[in-house]
């Protein structure tokens, strides 16, 4: 089992959340396989996977509503194992928001404080937190509402509402985002750091999009399969994958199978070079970033330091800021090179043609193999 | 800007446009709902207010107009009795059908999760139904009787030690056979309601705090009433106009306002067959006003 490296650095040390081998079956498919995690006070963690890599089970289980089949899980150091859901002072916002169809958006708001069971606040108290929270999230105006009655955005941030006024120890996110437009998902991100950190409370927000995970968390946790593959900070995550499952996942690597020599990794016909890179053991793919590969004549000279493969252009997408152009080695495998269009001026290619694809010997990574569960 | 303004011009454009002009077709496909509701339903009923103040006789019914039917009525201690009957024993139905039927359907619409099980449990409870109306009335006899199933086995089980005479031909026996008839038009709605919540709002509640009785007075109640409503109406609809329970399970102790109709019409009382007609149909009209003052349904379903 691969242990967790301890994100906590905070002051207390103690983490927030704990997690110790937490396992979890349905029937005979392993939804968990022994996840070991801390997760530090005050800060925003992104928990990126595949749908079907146990992550919203993993969020639920945090939550109480689905009990583990083995391992522990601990708040502020306290095991929550007798805890039923309703009492463990954990915020979970929905994918669908979930929110209570038949109250307004202040009562909704309100019902966390109103209804728990214990520590409940005077209705003046009530009134006045919500209010607090209604302005934090710019809900202002629309308390009389029926939920039914309000846009996405604002739906979302009811439930965002709903679960801090309470002033939970924890914030579970499970794809928060997910129900809303690009244009809104955008602003939101932004949004729901700047609350977090208006509020100090620990965030860990599920989802299944790479870039959301690398633009909100301080920290990435990637899980695959049930099992953590790879923990750390957005840019080590991104530029230093753990492993081929990872960097498949991260959708921005092509990566070759092959056979790792001395300095060098043999694939695809050529002998790469490889710098910088402990020797790899068997098993090991060749990866290179999608944005790393220049494009050249395929007579141009190829320098000691660079790599490089040729295949024909087939076809390039473009998607404004970007152009992503796809090439095929002889071998059938298909080369992805996106260039960033304020970098370099848009090239053009002859489809059919056969170009150089040339890249630095030490961006390449050499990863072990192990493949995503699921794509 | 530009995006704003063609925007609001292809707006108004479209708001200036002549309104298509509705189909004169569409009016034909409720034609024949139409006539038969006018033929069988509404001429009916004027004509039953319009008898109810016909001269009544012994033997025959005038078409001279008279309210005597009407003070007959009212000043006649079986009749106005029949009227309160007729409301005491719905009100005990109503809440035994609810009492009954809610703890059912809260099973069946909420704890089961399973659509296929939910669905083959309410046709379970629809089985009864395979058999006529009078002999699953009659049926009650047997289990009720002095000498009945009920009576023998809590004698055997030595709970009593001589029949319970109360069970058959009282008020008791009627209110047990109709609530077990009904029941299932309370069970319908309300679990079809429970079902339509979604799980995640029930997690979400629990998630910020609130105990199983704070999420059913709070959350589950309030958006099963609905089904509660509905499930009202159709036990208040069909009680109210019952007479054949009635008769069968209290050997014709019980009357109620449908019994007296029967009567009325059995020997040929067409007046104050009318007149009971129309109490009944003012009395139904007033509880389904009130019930459906409950709950706005068109906003719900």
């Amino acid at each position: 089992m691969r242990s967790a490296p301890i994100l906590s650095d905070s002051s207390t040390g103690i983490p927030i959340l704990s997690l110790e081998a937490v396992s979890k079956r349905y029937g005979s498919r392993i939804a968990l396989d022994g996840i070991t995690l801390d997760v530090a006070d005050d800060s925003y963690v992104s928990l990126l996977g595949a749908s079907g890599s146990g992550k919203t089970v993993l969020l639920r289980a945090i939550a109480g509503f689905e009990p583990l089949d083995g391992g522990t899980i601990a708040l502020r150091g306290e095991p929550l194992s007798d805890r039923p859901a309703h009492r463990r002072n954990i915020g979970f916002v929905f994918q669908n928001f979930a929110l209570f169809p038949h109250l307004t958006v202040q009562q909704n708001i309100a019902f966390g404080l109103e209804n728990r069971a214990a520590d409940r606040p005077s209705a003046r108290l009530v009134a006045e937190r919500v209010r607090a929270m209604v302005d934090l999230v710019g809900l202002s105006g629309l308390e009389s509402r029926a939920v039914t009655a309000i846009s996405g955005g604002q739906r979302q941030r009811v439930a965002l509402a709903r679960t801090l006024v309470a002033e939970p120890t924890l914030v579970l996110l499970d794809e928060p985002l997910g129900a809303l437009d690009a244009n809104l998902r955008a602003r939101m991100c932004g949004e729901l750091r700047r609350i977090r950190e208006r509020l100090g409370v620990t965030f860990l927000h599920v989802t299944g999009s790479e870039t959301e995970a690398l633009a909100m968390g301080d920290e990435v946790v990637v899980l695959d399969a049930g099992r953590i593959a790879q923990i750390g900070a957005p840019d080590t995550v991104y530029g230093r994958p753990a492993d081929a499952a990872v960097a498949k996942f991260l959708n921005c690597y092509n990566m070759f199978a092959g056979r790792p020599g001395p300095a060098s990794f043999e694939t695809e016909g050529a002998r790469l070079p490889v710098r910088g890179m402990p020797e790899p053991r068997s098993g090991a793919v060749y990866a290179i970033r999608h944005d790393l590969i220049a494009v050249r004549p395929i007579d141009a000279a190829v320098e000691e330091a660079e790599a490089r493969l040729t295949g024909d252009f087939l076809a390039s997408e473009y998607s404004g800021p970007a152009v992503t152009s796809f090439f095929r080695l002889p071998s059938g495998t298909v080369v992805t090179v996106e260039d960033h269009l304020s970098h370099r001026e848009p090239q053009l290619f002859e489809p059919g043609r056969a170009y150089g694809l040339v890249w630095r010997a030490a961006d390449a990574l050499v990863l072990p193999a192990r493949e995503a569960s699921r794509a | 800007m530009t995006v704003l303004t063609s925007g609001s011009a292809l707006a108004s454009a479209a708001s200036a446009a002549p309104k298509p002009r509705r189909s004169l077709a569409a009016y034909w496909l409720i034609a024949p709902g139409v006539a038969w509701m006018v033929l069988f339903l509404l001429l009916p009923i004027l004509m039953m207010v319009y008898v109810s103040f016909w001269t009544q006789t012994t033997f025959k019914v005038e078409p001279i107009l008279t309210a005597k039917s009407w003070v007959a009525f009212f000043s006649s201690d079986t009749y106005v009795g029949a009227l309160w009957t007729t409301i005491r024993i719905w009100l005990v139905v109503l809440t035994a059908t609810l009492v009954v039927g809610y703890p059912a359907a809260l099973f069946v619409g909420l704890m089961v999760r399973n659509k296929t099980t939910a669905t083959a449990l309410l046709v379970l409870c629809v089985i009864p139904f395979w058999t006529s109306f009078l002999i699953r009335v009659l049926a009650w006899r047997p289990m009720l009787g002095g000498q009945g199933a009920v009576n023998i086995i809590l004698e055997k089980l030595h709970i009593i030690s001589q029949p319970i005479e109360a069970l058959l031909f009282t008020e008791l026996s009627v209110v047990i056979g109709m609530t077990q008839i009904y029941c299932v038009f309370m069970v319908g709605p309300i679990a079809f309601m429970l079902g339509r919540i979604d799980p995640f709002v029930i997690e979400a509640a629990q998630d910020l705090g609130a105990g199983f009785w704070r999420i059913f007075r709070t959350i589950i109640f309030p958006m099963s009433l609905p089904g509660v409503v509905v499930g009202a109406i159709f036990v208040s609809v069909m009680v109210l106009g019952e007479f054949a329970t009635a008769a069968a399970l209290s050997g014709h102790k019980v009357n109620l306002i449908g019994n007296i109709i029967v009567t009325q019409v059995g020997s040929l009382k067409w007046a104050f067959a009318a007149v009971a007609g129309v109490v009944l149909t003012a009395v139904i009209a007033v509880i389904v006003a009130v019930l459906l003052r409950l709950v706005d349904l068109r906003q719900e379903l």
